[in-house]
């Protein structure tokens, strides 16, 4: 028995058939249900736990049709329009999903019905019924007011003027029934009779194409799965290349024997439809997933999805053989590194119209580099500049301030040769906090070894002495 | 009388076929009359004359080559070198590859793209830079890159020495870098010499760079072009040699300083014996070197039957 507070008192939110035999209520005080019965357990509700059980339901029934949305806090609504015959026809479909969740642990209520309204009243009010179209109206009549989904407010009110059933309110004239009770009864009613369209939004986007196969055995091993995900790649081959198009990103869903979905999305800087690649690209990601991914008693469905596609025109081959190398291997090289260890693993330097030091150049994800940009851009960068900056300056220690000498990471440099200074202002046209100038010196200590310092010009309102840092290191 | 002669060349032949399999460089002390056409191509000249000479005509055009410095501090010079020996190999479009852990860029300093093009010429379009946090995945990377035929060269930077950093490790560096068919620089920052695959070794320290020129003469006091102490700790054909190079960004190449001290410095190339027996005292000298004491760590040291692979690999012939 789950117990939930309402008005400031424990009252029961939701109870199992055993609670239930006992005459206990939903509604019913705590205090009362433990008086009568002392034995029951009680159990806080705990929604957010009940919504992420809903949420990877959900996920699961991806493997009955894409279009999967959430009811309310305790239902879905699956739109399995040309998704039946897959599976032997609509009962087929709901003793498949039925005894799949019945083999979870789950209780659950389904009903199948040519609109969504008719289907939910004949799921909480009917238990596992197929309604054939046009019987909407003869399944709903005799039940109560709730199972046009209404608030408990206007059932009341409905009830007050003595209509009782769904059948007793669709043959009142809807005129007054409008005016008394707003807009909302009649158009529920319209809606579970199919007069009016109700627009069901899925959860997830559906993607443009998808391949899947169905396992009477499960499997658990990686190597099987990649298998598998070859098979798969070659169907959606087929299917992106009819329509001239290749996938930039693509997912794989793992449906687990006992109800987990696991997603694994890889991207590709090109579009790509080449099995090959799209199984390479999968081996990174599952060789660095490995341990998050628990096979568990193994996965009985596959399915890959090209989740973005673009346009992607086939080239006409060499007779001669394969082209030479170009810059597509280093595209792919790019995807697989990635797709195992991440974007801001390999990345391109983007040269920044700025005198700052560190804002002169960008580092950006390999896939976000504009392919026009690469090659031999005409850049002009200021002269003198060291070739390893570091990311943060780290303060350095003037020893006998005159001389540049100073001490950096415990060791003490002996500058023999300096250069500079060169200022550096700071951008006070983007930066609104106040930064202080910089005086930058390029030095050679007497092992030869050359480095880039700065002074920082202390602002007129801080009375302090300049700091000395240093920025970087010359070949 | 015929007879040998043409014998030795068969030898001579399928041995050259051996080092190619191997990947190790042709040979150069056991003949000196083929070495010209059988290994030039592969090489990758440092543009300084005498070090080429004793390198036998420069670094590996393909494959592995390390490049050590003896301190963290001294990481710009042995980058700048490894930099100036990607930038030859890649020239003005080549693409090449920088991957290094995030523990060296943050010691080290982060790549910082416009001092490579103003000082290396290596243009910001042309750079690839791989960072990782894990060392294996850093390695990863780099195996992957350096089987890609399309990069012009690959400088992996990793800081002391890693156990993961093996003899297999870089044996399959260097095959992967030979089957693309280009060079791999390991620069290993404050690193000992330890035994790896690499057939060349050179450690890098800082010298006081060259005085600007100007119309009258070098300018006193100036900072020029970065000036490089260059020795050779291992190779197959070199004796121990230091050189004091400076970095000619115009002719990119390097120019090679005050010969007369660096002369006396390097010891003369061993001579090729008639009979392949290594009599040359230059070169019982080289053998006889021993690993260096503080040379990693005891578990670093390889089994018995690897031990050939360790620094000189002179007596596994």
């Amino acid at each position: 028995m789950v117990s939930r507070r309402e008005n400031n008192t424990q009252r029961i939110a939701a109870l199992d058939t055993g609670a239930e035999t006992l005459g206990l209520k939903p509604g019913m005080g705590i205090a009362d249900a433990r008086a009568m019965h002392p034995s029951i357990e009680v159990v806080e509700a705990d929604p957010e736990a009940d919504r992420r059980l809903l949420e990877s339901l959900a996920d699961w029934c991806d493997r009955y049709t894409p279009l999967v949305a959430l009811d309310g806090a305790d239902g879905l609504i699956l739109d399995i329009t040309g998704c039946s015959h897959l599976f032997g026809g609509e009962r087929a479909l709901l003793d498949d999903l039925l005894s799949r969740l019945f083999h979870q642990g789950l209780e659950a209520r389904a009903g199948l019905a040519s609109t969504a309204g008719a289907a939910w009243a004949a799921a909480r009010f009917h238990g596992s019924q197929v309604v054939a179209a046009g019987q909407e109206a003869a399944l709903i009549e005799p039940l109560p007011l709730a199972s046009l989904r209404l608030e408990r407010e206007t059932c009341a009110g409905l009830e007050s003027v003595g209509l009782h059933t769904a059948g007793a309110v669709m043959q009142v004239a809807r005129a007054p029934l409008v005016r008394r009770f707003g807009k909302k009864v009649v158009r529920r009613i319209d809606q579970a009779l199919g007069h009016v369209e109700e627009a069901i939004s899925p959860r997830l986007p559906v993607p443009a194409f998808s391949v899947e196969r169905q396992l009477s055995e499960p499997v658990s091993l990686t190597g099987d799965i990649e298998k598998l995900l070859l098979l798969l790649a070659k169907g959606l081959k087929d299917d992106l290349e009819q329509r001239g198009k290749g996938a930039e990103r693509l997912q794989l869903l793992l449906f687990r024997v006992d109800g987990a979905v696991s997603r694994i999305t890889v991207g590709a800087s090109r579009p790509l439809r080449d099995p090959a690649i799209i199984g390479k690209l999968f081996h990174e990601r599952l060789s660095a997933l490995q341990d998050d991914i628990d096979a568990g008693y193994g996965f009985d469905l596959v399915r890959l999805s090209a989740l973005e596609v673009s346009g992607l025109d086939a080239v006409q081959s060499d007779l001669v053989g394969p082209q030479a190398p170009s810059e597509e291997d280093v595209a792919l090289f790019a995807d697989r590194v990635r797709a195992r260890l991440g974007a801001e693993s390999l990345l391109r330097p983007v040269p920044v119209a700025s005198h700052i030091p560190e804002g002169a150049v960008r580092l950006a994800p390999f896939a976000e580099v504009p392919a026009a940009g690469r090659g031999s851009a005409a850049v002009s960068f200021v002269r003198e500049r060291p070739i390893r900056l570091l990311r943060h300056p780290d303060p350095v220690e003037m020893v006998a301030p005159p001389a540049l000498n100073f001490r950096w990471r415990r060791a003490v440099h002996h500058v023999v040769r300096a250069e500079g200074p060169e200022r550096i202002a700071p951008e006070w046209w983007r930066d609104e906090t106040a930064t202080p100038t910089r005086d930058y010196f390029r030095v050679e200590d007497e092992d030869g070894r050359r480095y880039w310092l700065f002074r920082e010009i202390p602002l007129p309102a801080v009375e302090r002495s300049s700091r000395w840092f240093i920025h970087g290191l010359f070949a | 009388m015929a007879k040998p002669a043409m014998a030795r060349d068969a030898v001579r032949v399928l041995r050259h076929q051996i080092a190619k399999m191997e990947g190790r460089l042709a040979e150069r002390l056991q003949s000196s009359d083929t070495c010209g056409t059988g290994s030039s191509a592969a090489l990758l000249a440092t543009g300084a004359p005498r070090l080429d000479a004793t390198l036998g005509g420069g670094l590996p055009a393909a494959g592995l080559t390390e490049i050590h410095s003896a301190i963290t501090r001294d990481a710009g010079a042995a980058t700048g070198f490894a930099l100036a020996m990607m930038s030859r190999a890649a020239g003005e479009n080549g693409l090449v590859a920088w991957i290094g852990t995030g523990e060296i860029f943050r010691e080290a300093g982060h790549p910082y793209a416009p001092g490579l093009a103003e000082r290396f010429g290596i243009l910001p379009g042309t750079l690839l830079l791989g960072e990782t946090e894990k060392l294996a995945d850093v390695l990863w990377i780099a195996e992957e890159a350096a089987a890609l035929g399309r990069l012009a060269g690959i400088l992996l930077e990793l800081r002391g020495s890693p156990s993961l950093l093996d003899l297999k490790t870089t044996q399959r560096l260097h095959r992967r870098a030979l089957s693309g068919n280009h060079p791999l620089f390991l620069l290993r920052q404050a690193s000992p010499s330890e035994p790896t695959a690499a057939p060349v070794r050179l450690m890098v320290a800082p010298i006081a760079a060259g005085s600007r020129l100007t119309l009258r003469g070098p300018l006193y006091g100036s900072i020029g072009p970065p000036g490089f102490r260059v020795s050779v700790d291992k190779s197959r054909v070199s004796p121990p040699a230091t050189f004091n190079l400076e970095w000619n960004l115009q002719t990119r190449s390097f120019e090679e300083r005050d010969h007369v001290s660096a002369a006396t410095d390097s010891v003369a190339l061993a001579a090729a014996t008639a009979d392949g027996s290594h009599s040359s005292p230059a070169f019982r000298e080289v053998v006889a070197l021993a690993p260096s004491p503080g040379g990693g760590a005891p578990g670093g040291q390889p089994p018995g039957e690897q031990h050939p692979a360790h620094r000189r690999a002179r007596h596994r012939r």
